[in-house]
């Protein structure tokens, strides 16, 4: 298709999706790579990304102007594999929100079911992959970011191992837990982005060589032999106290999928963890998350970018600024973080929950040694109506819900593909791996992949 | 918890809240306690070393000591809305 008309095809988009905050009107490619499988392929990019003179906002306020003059690692590295930049996708503010309905353009519906919500934060991206605007796109994943939207869109998206993609130029939420991730309708789709954006990077000091690693022939490889475990906890619907029809649909068709992967060689195995260690999963999430994330934003002041607050002296100028620019969401979020980290409040909730993370970690760890992946749904069921929606998500704290966050805790591989629908709406499974382990964790869910019929699906609901 | 604490804590990260946003953040906090208060009677929990990364793999090298001119001040300077000369403009701070 003609450049053109797939910008044509974005703003058609628009109105329906709301996926982009901003689309490039005449899109380039500045590199032609005829050794890239991703030569004149069109990407979006979340917008918390610095694209150097292109409006980069974080779907904030604060930063609704902010026109960033150089571009983070991975951009270089996409224009260097010959992709064009389409454009910068709609976010839920700052990464912090889990609906895609917190963006200061608006709410991003998905493109399955226009009334219901993609998750987020990497919403816009997610939507705009299954909607087939781009085939390829980029997100950010701090709890679950890439992952959740993926399995609510019908699309894979995979968060690699800490560090194995640069972060330099990806406005930061919480650093020990913020990733890149990568989007496409297929693992080995996914996996070629993945190969093309990872490696090593000055810039980044979390970022570690990774030239011996190549996700795309990874596809390749057997998966006869290989080991699986899920948790008994939260796949057996007698460990519910509510047993919704979506929850027992959600896990019949996991259970089809565990058979599916006993069909390819895969073995798979029940684990029993501590259920007040599963529990503890969230809340840790939000302590650790909330601490950071107000600690890193603390720059969003209005001074040297952003609107400039009114005020009569610095402190006012800032306050206005932070008050105005903020969501209700993320003010609270800030505050919670402040809290925490508040002297007498820091043992029981932050170095608590950064013991919860260490104990759920170890446990991983030890997992892993035995076992080549953790398979879970993603959910309990698919996209929440927008409708629907609480605006207290904090109460609404399932531990089927938010357990993803383990891959950010331990930096583990992780990965989401759809397995299934239900009410006419895609769900997902993911599959999380040992540390450096990606090849691994991107065959297993190529070859579970290939039992199913999702691969390369595209939404039509939007339409 | 109460609003004047909630507020104290806003004031803090320079951020105000409104009442209603008071309330709804020490109705999240109420939430917040009750798992934490959890947490504190998970067996030994002290006893565990808080985990502040994933795990520890970082390549810190030193780049060589070269003074570059950075030519960015005209860059800063066009996402910044109040600019004087080749200067970003505040009230004054000191005294």
């Amino acid at each position: 298709m003609e450049i053109k008309n797939i910008v044509k095809k974005a703003y058609d988009s628009q109105d329906k999706l709301n996926a982009f905050v901003t689309i490039i009107d005449e899109p380039k490619q500045t590199i032609d790579n005829q050794d890239s499988p991703l030569n004149g392929q069109v990407v979006a990019i979340k917008d918390n990304i610095s694209t150097k003179d292109i409006l980069s906002t974080g779907s904030s306020n604060a930063l609704k102007d902010y026109v960033p003059f150089w571009d983070a690692t991975i951009v270089k590295k996409l224009q260097d594999a010959g992709t064009i930049l389409l454009g910068k996708t709609t976010m839920d503010e700052l990464g912090m929100g889990a609906t895609g309905t917190t963006s200061h353009t608006g709410i991003v519906r998905n493109p399955w079911n226009l009334d219901h919500i993609t998750a987020g934060s990497s919403s816009g991206s997610a939507a705009l992959v299954a909607a087939n605007i781009v085939n390829y796109a980029i997100g950010s994943d701090t709890g679950d970011s890439v992952r959740k939207p993926a399995a609510y869109c019908g699309v894979v998206g995979f968060k690699p191992t800490y560090g194995l993609i640069s972060r330099y130029g990806l406005f930061p939420f919480a650093s020990s837990l913020d990733h890149i991730g990568t989007f496409a309708k297929s693992v080995k789709d996914v996996a070629i982005l993945t190969d093309a954006i990872k490696g090593i990077d000055e810039f980044d000091m979390t970022t570690w060589d990774s030239s011996h690693i190549n996700l795309t022939k990874a596809t390749d490889l057997d998966v006869k032999g290989k080991k699986l475990f899920y948790i008994k906890e939260l796949c057996d619907i007698n460990s519910y106290d509510l047993q919704s029809d979506e929850l027992k649909n959600t896990l019949k068709i996991f259970d089809e999928t565990i058979n599916k992967c006993k069909e390819l060689g895969i073995e798979v195995e029940e684990v029993s963890i501590d259920k007040n260690l599963l529990s503890a999963l969230f809340p840790s999430y939000l302590c650790i998350s909330s601490a950071e994330a107000t600690s890193n934003n603390s720059n969003l002041t209005g001074i040297i970018f952003g609107p400039r607050g009114k005020g009569s002296d610095i402190n006012e100028i800032m306050k206005d600024h932070r008050t105005k620019g903020f969501s209700s969401l993320v003010k609270r979020r800030f505050v919670i973080g402040s809290f925490v980290l508040q002297e007498n409040n820091k043992d029981k909730y932050f170095l608590n929950a950064q013991r919860v993370r260490r104990l759920i970690v170890d446990k991983m760890n030890e997992l892993f040694e035995k076992y080549d992946g953790l398979i879970l749904p993603c959910s309990e069921g698919g996209a929440t109506k927008i409708e629907d929606l609480e605006d207290n998500n904090i109460n609404n704290a399932s531990i089927l819900e938010n357990h993803m966050v383990i891959a950010n805790f331990g930096g583990f591989p992780s990965i989401t593909i759809p397995n299934g629908f239900i009410n006419d709406l895609p769900i997902g499974i993911n599959i999380t791996g040992k540390v450096m382990d990606d090849e691994n964790i991107i065959n297993i869910a190529h070859h579970i992949e290939s039992t199913m019929n999702y691969k390369n699906q595209i939404a039509k609901g939007w339409k | 918890m109460n609003k004047e604490l909630i507020n104290k804590y806003a004031n803090d990260i320079l951020i105000d809240l409104t009442d209603e946003e008071a309330e709804k953040t020490i109705e999240e906090l109420n939430v917040l306690d009750k798992h934490m208060t959890a947490i504190e009677k998970l067996n030994n929990i002290k006893d565990v070393e808080p985990l502040t990364h994933p795990f520890d793999l970082y390549t810190a090298t030193l780049r060589d000591d070269i003074a570059e001119d950075g030519e960015m001040i005209e860059n800063v300077l066009r996402n910044s809305d109040v600019v004087e000369a080749r200067e970003i403009e505040v009230p004054k701070v000191v005294g």
